[in-house]
């Protein structure tokens, strides 16, 4: 019981540090959307601006109000869940905008699903065959793999599958109107594996050297000493011990992926939140780019904050120092 | 986070105000005459308000008043296009577009807004490929003038919208209503509104309409050319949701449309034009990024691309079934001097300026070799233009040198500013900085935000850049080189002593053709000898396209794609 009174009190100040993170993330995204080196009216009425126009655009965002109250303001729409309206749209975020957090979602959900198990088997497998040439072929080969922006591997795989070698998968997503992503799965294939060979290397590189250490201690020794199958020794011994790093870097890998989306969609012309992002920011949208900042920041907090209590809970050791 | 303040905010290579050809501004001689600073933007939507169309017809080539000009000079075509094509399936287009496109029959704030606005919509009169008013791919026959401010329109006969009905005067004159409506914040209005009210717009039968003009505009029948002066039915309001509210006259109507991804249309089935248009159905499909677009053309995903960028030209032209596009365009960006300030008001120091700058440098370096090298003078699209009559201007620092000298100038320094939002103007005023080093004089370049760039300082600064589509050169006048009327007096022209602004207003009352050319030629022989714009070039129009696709052709054009195939209804496959 005061077991589980720990990981709860522990659970909680985690989320108590995440809201505070995500606080500040706002204090930040605001002040770079409001205080940029010119009035947001003049910058996005540009060069066709005259002062009647500008006085009606300021009113429009609510700049003639202090920056204490637009802030206040600003802040309690997030936080009730009404972010406002899109500028540009003229109708409020959620809807306008709905649709593209799913696509980006479902883009992130199926490069997890598939890098993530990837990666553990793959990881796993070249521990247990440390120093044998499939270890060597697999390790420099995600070295390599690693040392490769997504947008480089993006481009690679175009190339290869769409553009120039073959012509087997389309260049870029084609979603018809009013559908979702899964009903143009062959046009999803080369976003996602961008994703996950952006991913893989590093999760299947921790996985490894996380099993080795495992692999190598002392308690592995015993199960095999007294007998235990190979496999048990491997998944009942070593694997839940060595899950507390690989967490760590599933968590700051959806983080990863949440942010290479940006340059994955552009790349394929993904109906996402990437897209959402640069055209905010081509037609300065403060309201859309300050709620995609904040959405992208929660996905930060979220993975992380996931990670550090799922590593807890795996792990003896941390779970028992909180009694 | 790829969120990069700085780079953030670049609107990548395409600014929604450079894209704003051949709108309704062409009334823009005369509007801009006495235009209130609060009708150039009437709403943030509409940036582009005053940016001119392509409105470059020759006033010497207007078909004499009075007359009946030639109507549908096309042989009606066969329902499969001549010349061995096919009729039917699916054009594929892709566009650069996103999250702010909209459709309306009258009003465009980017470029995929362009494409889907010519598949629907058609104005009273239409600029023929040499950019003479003509009467080919438009709606009316006829279009007299009475007295320079009094035009009576005869729509051609037997013209349906999509939805069966005839267009009728009513439409004509809802139209033109429409567009006079400051609420609707369109394109030709905000400069509609300066040469006609309401009043002035008669209904004189069920085929005729009189434009009773507030004061004589010799060439109102360019302004009648700009594409959003289109026509729509009585009660037409922009999209909102519902495809079957966007009815039109143009080859093909809207199915459905989802914003900042695609929209699909289909075939107008009253659609005037004989035996056009071929394809069964058109997808206008949106891209935010340039190279996306030329990978799934390249991939087969789509059949034309519009405005591609530079870098991939080489790519296309060199795979086999692909083709670009690469039209000469009217567009240009200017280096501008203060005429009316230290140390421009000094004649040869603009003329050194301008002999120091390297043309083809800039043609290569900012455009990657995709424009034409220009000669200080802007509409080259305009018959009356003659940049390219009088000797072509060249890089001499000897010269320039001497003239520095003399003008007791030679150790000059000066800040150049640009904004950081337009692309080319930073890379263009750093190229001209490069270049004034070797006549011995020192320009710093400034490339500052472009929030601020256009703020308050903006058109005040004694050195700076500036970009413009293309216009007609009167307009051109009336939009940047008259000090005390024009919206964007980019080099505070006329300087004191010219006789520039009388001449600009007697060119506009002549309505002698001929004699009007005198006055112009005039003009800009003053603007090459001593103006205050540096216009080092031309910039082309370029795109991409499958060579299954039949009908584009490369010419000097105000819009991409050929004018979109004008709506898509000259192209077809070939097989």
């Amino acid at each position: 019981m005061s077991n589980n009174r720990g990981v709860l009190l522990f659970i909680a100040r985690r989320l108590a540090l995440g809201v505070l993170t995500l606080f500040v993330v706002s204090l930040v995204v605001f002040a770079a959307t409001q205080v940029l080196p010119s009035d947001p009216a003049q910058a996005i009425l540009g060069r066709d601006a005259n002062p009647t126009s500008v006085a009606a655009l300021r009113e429009k965002l609510g700049l003639q109000h202090s920056a204490y109250y637009q802030y206040t303001h600003w802040l309690k729409g997030i936080v009730t869940g009404d972010p406002g309206d899109s500028f540009n749209a003229q109708q409020p975020i959620l809807d306008y905008i709905g649709d593209r957090v799913v696509n980006s979602l479902f883009l992130l959900v199926l490069a997890s699903v598939v890098s993530i198990p990837l990666s553990l088997w793959l990881g796993g497998y070249s521990a247990r065959k440390r120093d044998t040439a499939f270890d060597n072929v697999t390790s420099n080969t995600m070295l390599g793999l690693a040392s490769l922006p997504e947008f480089v591997v993006g481009i690679i795989l175009v190339l290869l599958f769409s553009v120039r070698v073959w012509h087997l998968l389309p260049a870029v997503s084609a979603i018809g109107i009013g559908q979702g992503p899964w009903s143009d799965m062959k046009g999803m294939v080369l976003p996602t594996a961008t994703l996950v060979i952006g991913a893989v290397p590093y999760i299947s590189r921790v996985v490894r050297a996380s099993m080795i250490e495992v692999l190598e201690s002392d308690y592995i020794e015993m199960a095999r000493l007294k007998g235990a199958p190979e496999k048990v020794v491997l998944w009942r011994h070593a694997l839940p011990n060595a899950l507390g790093p690989v967490f760590q870097v599933i968590a700051l890998n959806i983080a990863y992926f949440a942010a290479g989306v940006i340059v994955v969609e552009a790349l394929f012309n993904y109906p996402g939140i990437g897209g959402a992002l640069r055209d905010s920011v081509r037609v300065r949208d403060i309201p859309v780019i300050q709620f995609l900042v904040m959405v992208l920041a929660a996905v930060y907090v979220v993975t992380n904050l996931a990670a550090d209590v799922a590593t807890v809970l795996v792990t003896p050791r941390l779970r028992t120092r909180m009694q | 986070m790829a969120f990069d303040p700085e780079k953030g905010l670049v609107p990548a290579r395409y600014n929604r105000r450079q894209l704003i050809l051949g709108s309704g501004a062409a009334l823009v001689a005369v509007a801009l005459a006495a235009c209130g600073s609060d009708d150039k933007t009437s709403s943030t939507q509409a940036p582009g308000a005053t940016e001119a169309p392509g409105a470059t017809a020759a006033p010497g080539t207007e078909a004499p008043s009075g007359t009946e000009a030639p109507s549908g000079t096309e042989a009606p075509a066969a329902t499969e296009p001549a010349g061995g094509g096919k009729a039917g399936g699916i054009l594929r287009v892709g566009t650069l577009g996103g999250a702010n496109d909209i459709i309306d029959g009258q009003h465009i704030v980017g470029k995929s807004d362009i494409a889907r606005q010519v598949t629907g919509w058609e104005p009273l009169l239409a600029f023929d490929p040499d950019f003479v008013p003509g009467y080919d791919n438009a709606l009316a026959k006829d279009v007299t003038a009475k007295a320079a401010d009094d035009f009576v329109v005869t729509l051609k006969d037997g013209i349906k919208f999509s939805d069966g009905n005839d267009v009728t005067a009513d439409d004509v004159v809802y139209s033109f209503q429409r567009m006079l409506n400051k609420d609707e914040a369109l394109y030709g209005g905000s400069v509609l509104r300066q040469v006609m009210d309401e009043t002035g717009i008669i209904k004189v039968d069920d085929r005729t309409v009189e434009f009773k003009l507030l004061q004589g505009v010799s060439n109102f029948k360019e302004a009648l050319c700009a594409y959003v002066c289109a026509i729509v039915p009585v009660g037409y309001k922009r999209f909102d949701g519902d495809p079957t509210t966007q009815i039109g006259t143009g080859p093909y109507m809207l199915k459905e449309f989802e914003v900042g991804k695609q929209s699909v249309h289909v075939k107008n089935p009253y659609y005037w034009d004989t035996g056009k248009p071929y394809f069964d159905e058109v997808h206008i499909i949106d891209f935010a990024d340039g190279d996306a677009m030329i990978n799934a053309l390249l991939a087969g995903q789509i059949d034309v691309a519009g405005d591609i960028p530079a870098a991939s030209a080489e790519t296309v032209s060199s795979t086999d079934g692909y083709k670009v596009l690469n039209s000469a365009g009217g567009g240009w960006l200017t280096i501008a001097m203060a005429v009316d300030q230290e140390p421009f008001t000094d004649v040869r120091v603009r003329q050194a300026m301008r002999l120091i700058v390297d043309r083809e440098a800039m043609v290569e370096q900012v455009l990657a070799g995709y424009g034409r090298v220009a000669n200080d003078l802007y509409s080259p699209l305009d018959a009356a233009y003659i940049g390219d009559e009088l000797p072509q201007r060249t890089r001499d620092i000897d010269a320039a040198k001497a003239l520095l000298a003399e003008a007791g100038k030679s150790d000059l320094t000066i800040d150049l500013f640009a904004p950081n939002d337009t692309a080319g103007l930073p890379e263009m005023a750093q190229l001209f900085a490069e270049n004034a080093k070797d006549a011995g004089i020192t320009v710093n370049a400034q490339v500052i935000d472009g929030g601020t760039y256009w703020g308050d300082e903006y058109l005040k600064r004694t050195f700076a850049t500036d970009y413009w589509g293309t216009r007609n050169f009167l307009l051109q006048v009336a939009a940047s080189s008259l000090k005390d009327t024009a919206p964007y007096p980019d080099d505070h022209w006329p300087p004191e002593g010219s006789t520039f602004e009388q001449d600009y207003k007697d060119a506009l009352a002549e309505t002698d053709d001929a004699k009007r050319k005198v006055i112009t030629d005039k003009m800009q022989k003053e603007l090459y000898e001593e103006g205050g714009l540096i216009i080092p070039f031309f910039q082309n129009l370029l795109d991409a396209y499958s060579t299954k696709v039949v009908g584009l052709v490369e010419r000097a054009n105000t819009l991409n794609l050929d004018h979109y195939g004008r709506g898509w209804k000259n192209l077809y496959f070939s097989e």
